[in-house]
């Protein structure tokens, strides 16, 4: 038990400790209003008043937004190294644009599509990082600016929304692990809750893992907060921070094709919107500029908004069942969406001043040894 | 390596260090130049360009994006950063077509409205990024979008209603045919700001809280009032913006006005002002509002595919960016 | 062992090096002293890496060698404590130590043996504090033994050492020499920069003078006297006849301006009680982080006290930010130029009206004359020496920066004027002017509160001097009471009955 409490105190003082509490609150509302909108029409029971946990629910929770969550991710590595890239939304799309059209002109596999897709993916985000990172532009400008030339691109490749992916690429990836077997046997029946794209977060976590682990892992936040005395300390800021906008699009690549399996066509111009709303996430979840944050702030801050916009339809589902005649337009879905968000935003600063505290407190035990030296 | 070579190799480095100091130190001038050779590549692309009208419809633009500009010149001297005046500028162009109608005599309610959605707002902002400390551009732009869904709201997504005729002709009738009427507002608006940045101990003191906010604070300076002053003023200059930029276009949808977050930003950037704070002036936002619109225009007048126009835009915004707004390298 | 020779650097117009070279034996501690701005700090970042000479070359066994980057000096064997600290705030003690040359198993960070390696550390520099703390939360001075546990770590053939005692208890410097005694017997070279004569004579074995970006003098410490280095860095000998004559005057009858009661602010200040009368110059002494930097900012408002009250002019102030304090008529000196006093790219004429700038109302028509004549006039009286008007602050040195800001205040009149530690870091020359200064002002009538890291500047130039001590008056010396033995004994906290162990 001392162990438990001894790391929970560890955890309150890491940076994504508050994103993990907004998304612990979000997630405990979206189970409430979402299990009593369905008691309500289908009849109270445990497996309706846990309808977010239904197989499906979860599903197509994370299928649909799997694209944004790593994204989120990649924007939340930018923001370590002091970054960020305000293009990477329509980056996706490119992806997405690049793994479509290749097979569709030339015949070759899809598989050879994907291929092209991830390297269009490192080919812009080295791009980016030279531009950022190399030539020092201050990359919001720089990459508002890049946002331009990647739609341009985009609509060079292809021009209007086309295409279409086997059915064999898109349905494994919009099933549950369980639907993946012809004739499953029913003990295996819990598989039904852990969705295929879970597994690809799941996965693309444990590689950003192996990078954590290199002494890369520790430059970063180097990097991020002090460009100087981290090369004062050795480290080559402007080759770790290449090293952060490629590994951004490793992200970006893995995300373009899991859009494409959840769309199961191409559009060039989607996803813009992802660009600015990943940062909004990564900062819910606890991100600083530079230096001070961790990935799993940007799973906590993406979940978080996939979260809300889901909570809010289901409230307002719920709206309707519980007042007759109450309807609103999508118009409302979205105001009280983003309502919640900005208040997401005002609840960071309280979970950091109970994080500021612990940090005080930290500042006075040392003051404390201080005099014991002194003496 | 004879040594003569040496000497020219350091004449030539002591060129550009010229040149580079030349650019660094006159921002607004260099902004002027850059949209003196704009121009002229679009004389040149295309000779019918250079008529009445499209000069007419070049200070038109220019005069609208110069509002918002001085509001974002301002926040982003205090070292702050406004991303919503775009959201604003919608909204008060919603809230003028709205209103009006296409009728006369709407013109005082709708700019006290107008003026009172900019106080507000600019207010949440300034409070949010200040004194709650949110970073600056995050919280703006979530605010932004709350405006935004405001805008949905009201108008259900529809287009509904037009600018009165009287405002719209205050906008777009040229005096002699040349100098259209939007020049008597920016003949009330710049000398304005010109005086809140140059003439009053508010400009000083906002030099100085973007320059060293815990200095200011000791030395007496109300660091967080002053900084919460200059997003209230973003906020009415983009809603000012929004009431003449909604006379300029008769009708408005909602977002309408959107782009101008980025472009007023870029403008003032290009004009010398720095996001670090503390530096930059409102002549140099001006001559970079001029080569946003000079900009765009010689896109236009390239008659290219959009997707080209778009990429040629980014390229031509990136060596802008690289021309003078680079950071400084680690190693001196 | 090392050798630089003729390095120049400039940046901009400015020379911060001029033909200025060292060299330094293996096992040798070579003392790196001058006024500020000499170039010491410049020199140290050329080794570093950080700062690229314009030209001169840097010998290593004399063989040729360049150092372009942060990991070139490493290569060399050169490990570097900053003087601004190089640590990353944001990072657990442990990935600061390690930071660039982190233990390794498989290309991944070897954990286990990082931890062993922090542990032993944090031993030998008697830290005390967990590996997984993040830096930010530590005191300054812990923060100072860090970077230099972090230059140690990397195993140095020369070390690097720019004014790491600034900030550190005694019986952190005299770990602090311990370590450095050990590491010269296993042969490790040293270039030890500082601003405190004692120790350069406790630990240094030769001695590099700088002045005005040039290196005048090389020899061994035993050959030169303090006289002797004092002459060399400032070019003029120093004058022992500035002393204040004793002002046996009775302050009762004079006006009470400051009256500081039970003040109490965590973590540092405990118990403060202390009067200001007018006229009157009032020192603070202390070790550094002894509380007073908080109680000159508490009497401003621009911290909050958590017990006891401050009266101003017989009034309980409230103030709530420093805002308030400087409409009282209070004015702030700090000597943390660069954090708290000047605006570096603003114009110097911007930065003397700045104080001005605060008053009045805020949309008052102000022109630039007004701005300029008010600048001028302070310039002028007060010598500082600038190119133009409207270039920025940052081309002034720091002696003038620190006049400047003096200058701001001056120039405002204000009833009591709160310095902390104003003349850190500033050359002997204008040290003296500031004084002039402050006493001129005094003598006027003007109420003066200052603290000192220096004991002689100290006695200098107060009448009454409070002694902090763990956030406590620990003695009120004035009168015949007032000596540097007293002072010194007070600032230790080493009451009466031993002060025979301090004069030994």
């Amino acid at each position: 038990m001392k162990s438990i409490g001894a790391s929970f105190r560890r955890f309150r003082r890491k940076p994504a400790f508050t994103g993990f509490i907004l998304f612990l609150v979000v997630l405990l509302l979206n189970i409430i209003v979402q299990g009593w909108s369905q008691c309500l029409s289908r009849g109270f029971s445990i497996g309706n008043a846990l309808a977010f946990f239904q197989p499906s629910s979860l599903n197509s929770i994370f299928m649909s937004n799997m694209p944004f969550i790593l994204v989120t991710i990649g924007q939340a590595l930018l923001l370590l190294v002091g970054q960020m890239d305000v293009s990477i939304g329509v980056q996706i799309a490119l992806v997405n644009v690049v793994c479509i059209m290749v097979p569709q002109q030339t015949g070759c596999p899809v598989w050879v599509g994907w291929l092209v897709g991830f390297a269009a993916a490192f080919a812009i985000s080295a791009l980016a990082g030279v531009c950022c990172s190399v030539l020092r532009l201050p990359s919001l400008l720089a990459t508002y600016a890049m946002t331009f030339l990647v739609q341009g691109i985009n609509v060079l490749i292809m021009n209007v929304p086309q295409g279409a992916v086997p059915r064999a690429y898109w349905k494994p990836y919009q099933s549950t692990v369980y639907g993946l077997f012809e004739n499953p046997p029913s003990f295996l029946k819990f598989l039904d809750y852990i969705p295929v794209a879970a597994l690809v977060l799941i996965a693309v976590l444990l590689i950003w893992h192996f990078f954590a682990r290199k002494p890369f892992g520790k430059h970063i936040y180097a990097v991020g907060t002090n460009q100087r005395n981290a090369f004062a300390a050795g480290i080559n800021p402007v080759s770790t921070q290449m090293k952060a906008f490629l590994i951004k699009g490793f992200f970006v690549g893995v995300a373009g094709i899991c859009l494409t399996l959840m769309s199961a066509s191409g559009n060039p111009l989607q996803c813009e919107e992802y660009g600015i709303k990943s940062l909004s996430a990564a900062i819910i979840g606890g991100m600083g500029w530079g230096g001070w944050g961790s990935i799993s702030c940007g799973v906590f801050g993406g979940g978080f908004l996939v979260l809300i916009q889901n909570a809010v339809y289901y409230f307002f589902t719920l709206l309707s069942k519980l007042f007759n005649g109450f309807a609103v337009t999508s118009y409302w879905h979205n105001f009280v969406s983003d309502i919640i968000i900005f208040g997401g935003l005002l609840m960071t600063l309280v979970t950091a001043r109970e994080q500021r505290k612990t940090l005080q407190q930290g500042l006075k035990s040392q003051f404390k040894r201080g005099e014991k030296n002194v003496k | 390596m004879s040594n003569k070579s040496t000497m020219e190799f350091q004449s030539n480095k002591d060129f550009f260090s010229r040149v580079n100091l030349f650019v660094q130190t006159h921002t607004a001038l260099m902004a002027v130049i850059i949209a003196a050779i704009l121009f002229a590549a679009t004389i040149i692309i295309n000779p019918r360009s250079l008529n009445l009208v499209a000069i007419g419809n070049i200070v038109l633009l220019t005069v609208i994006l110069s509002i918002p500009a001085a509001g974002q010149t301002l926040v982003l001297i205090g070292g702050g950063m406004d991303f919503g005046v775009g959201a604003v500028m919608s909204a008060t162009a919603i809230l003028t077509t709205y209103t009006m109608r296409g009728e006369n005599g709407h013109f005082l309610p709708v700019l006290l409205i107008s003026i009172a959605i900019g106080v507000v707002v600019g207010f949440v902002n300034g409070f949010c990024s200040v004194k709650i400390g949110l970073p600056a551009m995050i919280v703006t732009m979530a605010i932004a979008n709350i405006v935004t869904r405001l805008q949905y709201i009201l108008t259900q997504g529809v287009l509904s209603g037009t600018a009165s005729p009287l405002l719209a002709s205050t906008v777009k009738f040229k005096i002699g045919g040349v100098i259209p009427h939007v020049a008597v507002y920016a003949l009330i608006i710049w000398p304005l700001v010109f005086y809140i940045l140059n003439k009053s101990r508010f400009g000083k003191q906002l030099y100085l809280v973007g320059n060293n906010p815990t200095a200011a604070k000791l030395t007496g300076i109300k660091v967080d009032k002053v900084r919460i002053i200059s997003y209230i003023f973003s906020g009415v200059l983009a809603a000012f913006a929004g009431i003449i930029g909604a006379a300029y276009m008769s009708t408005a949808r909602c977002q309408i006005f959107d782009g101008y977050a980025y472009d007023s930003l870029i403008a003032t950037i290009i004009g010398g002002t720095t996001f670090a704070g503390g530096s930059g002036s409102y002549a140099g936002s001006i001559a970079g509002s001029l080569v946003m619109v000079l900009l765009s225009n010689l896109l236009t007048s390239l008659n290219l595919a959009s997707p080209i126009r778009n990429v040629l835009n980014a390229v031509i915004l990136v060596l802008l960016l690289m021309l003078y707004n680079r950071g400084k390298a680690v190693r001196q | 062992m090392l050798e630089m020779r003729g390095i120049h650097k400039r940046f901009g117009a400015v020379v911060a090096l001029n033909d200025a070279s060292l060299s330094v034996n293996e096992g040798e501690i070579l003392a790196l002293a001058g006024s500020n701005g000499s170039g010491k700090s410049t020199m140290i970042k050329v080794l570093a890496g950080l700062v690229a000479p314009n030209s001169g070359k840097i010998f290593f066994d004399g063989k040729e060698v360049a150092i372009h980057s942060g990991t070139d000096s490493v290569k060399e064997g050169i490990a570097t404590a900053f003087q601004d600290l190089s640590l990353i705030p944001t990072m657990s003690v442990q990935d600061n130590i390690l930071l660039g040359c982190e233990p390794k198993k498989n290309g991944f960070v070897d954990e286990k043996k990082a931890r062993k390696i922090v542990l032993e550390l944090l031993e030998k520099f008697h830290i005390d504090c967990d590996p997984d703390d993040y830096v930010q939360t530590l005191m300054p001075s812990t923060q100072s033994m860090l970077e230099v546990a972090k230059a140690v770590y990397r195993k140095p053939k020369i070390l690097l050492l720019d004014e790491v005692t600034a900030s550190l208890h005694y019986d952190e410097i005299e770990t602090l020499f311990g370590i450095m005694r050990e590491l010269k017997a296993e042969g490790v070279s040293m270039i030890y920069v500082t601003h405190r004569m004692n120790e350069i004579f406790q630990i240094c074995d030769t001695i590099t003078i700088m002045r005005s970006s040039n290196t005048v003098i090389s020899g061994k410490v035993s050959d030169f006297s303090l006289d002797d280095i004092v002459y060399y860095m400032t070019g003029a000998r120093p004058e022992h006849s500035d002393t204040v004559a004793e002002k046996a005057e009775d302050f009762a009858d004079r006006e009470l301006v400051v009256d500081v009661k039970d003040l109490a602010i965590a973590p540092k200040v405990k118990d403060i009680s202390m009067k200001a009368y007018k006229g009157e110059i009032v020192g603070i002494g202390g070790l550094e982080g002894q509380g007073q930097s908080e109680v000159i900012r508490a009497i401003l408002g621009a911290v909050k006290p958590e017990g006891g009250s401050i009266d101003y002019l017989g009034k309980k102030t409230k103030f709530k930010a420093p805002a308030d304090g400087v409409k009282a008529g209070i004015g702030f000196i700090s000597g943390e130029r660069n954090v708290e006093a000047m605006f570096p790219i603003r114009p110097i004429s911007e930065n003397i009206f700045a104080g001005n700038s605060a008053k009045n109302r805020m949309f008052k028509f102000l022109t630039k004359k007004e701005v300029r004549k008010f600048s001028q006039d302070a310039v002028d009286k007060y010598n500082i020496k600038i190119g133009k008007l409207k270039d920025p602050a940052s081309s002034l040195s720091g002696g003038n920066q620190q006049k400047l800001v003096v200058a701001r205040w001056i120039a405002m009149k204000p009833n009591l004027l709160l310095l902390d530690d104003p003349t850190k870091g500033v050359d002997i020359h204008s040290r003296q002017e500031i004084h002039d200064i402050i006493r001129e002002c005094a003598a006027n009538g003007m109420t003066v509160i200052i603290s000192a890291s220096d004991t002689e500047e100290l006695m200098n130039i107060s009448e009454r001097i409070y002694v902090f001590y763990e956030g406590k008056v620990a003695a009120m010396l004035a009168g015949p009471e007032k000596t540097q033995e007293r002072l010194v004994s007070a600032m230790m906290g080493i009451n009466e009955n031993k002060k025979e162990e301090l004069a030994e």
